[in-house]
């Protein structure tokens, strides 16, 4: 009894057929996406030496960046350095009237004295 | 050209060689999509993903014996984690005009009628288990393997699921 109702079983769950044009657009879509990509179009050697091609100019970019920052920075130093030195000078040069001044002051006070 | 060299074909990337193969599987695999998932649309999404799976999977399958078990484990399981994500799937309809069986002159109405009623009833295991054991002819063993359960779990659901079959035909247990 029991082999016959797993003999009915067997019958009964036979496959279906999931209709043609179900199986051509099915297969269809299969074998477009299993093609191997046209010469020419985005293969992937292209695509790998393209992304080569922009991490070296981004890195480029990067390190002429750097340089030229580092460049600019010496140069405001420099400057820096020239403006401290005219400064110098001028107190130089002020501190010695100054004291030319008050030189003559004190000689010619001197000189007055009895 | 014989089914090994279509096979080998396959797997070096001939398309036509691949559709091949899916034109001789197709029918199994959506038949077992349809009754796990119980409406021809969730099927037919199911077998188009299982085979676009294999477009990208074919290097890796080995033999044509290991396709065949490839792919009616990946559709078992990928039904069970749908019906089990999706409550859309937790039953299956229970119209009369349901596509679940194949219109023969062999063909059993009643018998059609309470088995679909069973498949309703069944958890997504079990009902994977009865689809892969009669509609597919793979021993427990196998089964257990493709479904990642203990062989006493795949016999118990078999049985479970005669026992049940058996009594909503009015058939006594021998």
């Amino acid at each position: 009894m029991s082999d016959d109702l797993e003999r009915r079983l067997r019958q009964a769950l036979r496959p279906v057929s999931p209709g043609e044009e179900f199986s051509v657009r099915m297969q269809e879509r299969v074998a477009l996406a299993s093609r191997p990509p046209a010469p020419g179009s985005n293969s992937t050697p292209r695509r790998v030496a393209a992304s080569w091609w922009l991490s070296a100019g981004l890195a480029a970019s990067l390190l002429l960046a750097l340089g030229v920052r580092h460049r600019a920075g010496e140069a405001q130093e420099r400057l820096a350095g020239l403006a401290a030195r005219q400064q110098v000078f001028v107190a130089l040069r002020v501190t010695n009237q100054k004291l030319d001044l008050a030189c003559r002051t004190v000689l010619s006070e001197s000189r007055d004295q009895p | 050209m014989s089914a090994d060299e279509q096979f080998a074909q396959a797997r070096a990337g001939n398309a036509a060689a691949l559709v091949a193969l899916i034109r001789e599987h197709q029918r199994a695999i959506y038949s077992i999509a349809l009754r796990m998932l119980g409406t021809r649309e969730g099927a037919e999404d199911l077998t188009q993903e299982v085979f676009m799976q294999l477009g990208a999977k074919i290097g890796s399958i080995a033999s044509k014996e290991h396709l065949r078990f490839w792919l009616r484990q990946v559709t078992a399981n990928r039904a069970i984690d749908q019906l089990r994500h999706d409550a859309r799937f937790q039953m299956l309809p229970l119209c009369e005009e349901s596509p679940l069986f194949r219109e023969s002159e062999h063909a059993d109405p009643l018998l059609q009628k309470h088995l679909h009623a069973l498949l309703a009833e069944l958890s997504a295991p079990a009902r994977a288990v009865l689809l892969l054991r009669y509609q597919e002819d793979l021993d427990p063993g196998d089964i257990a393997r493709a479904l990642e359960m203990p062989i006493n779990t795949v016999k118990s659901h078999l049985k479970r699921s005669l026992e049940a079959l058996r009594n909503r035909c009015g058939l006594t247990t021998t």
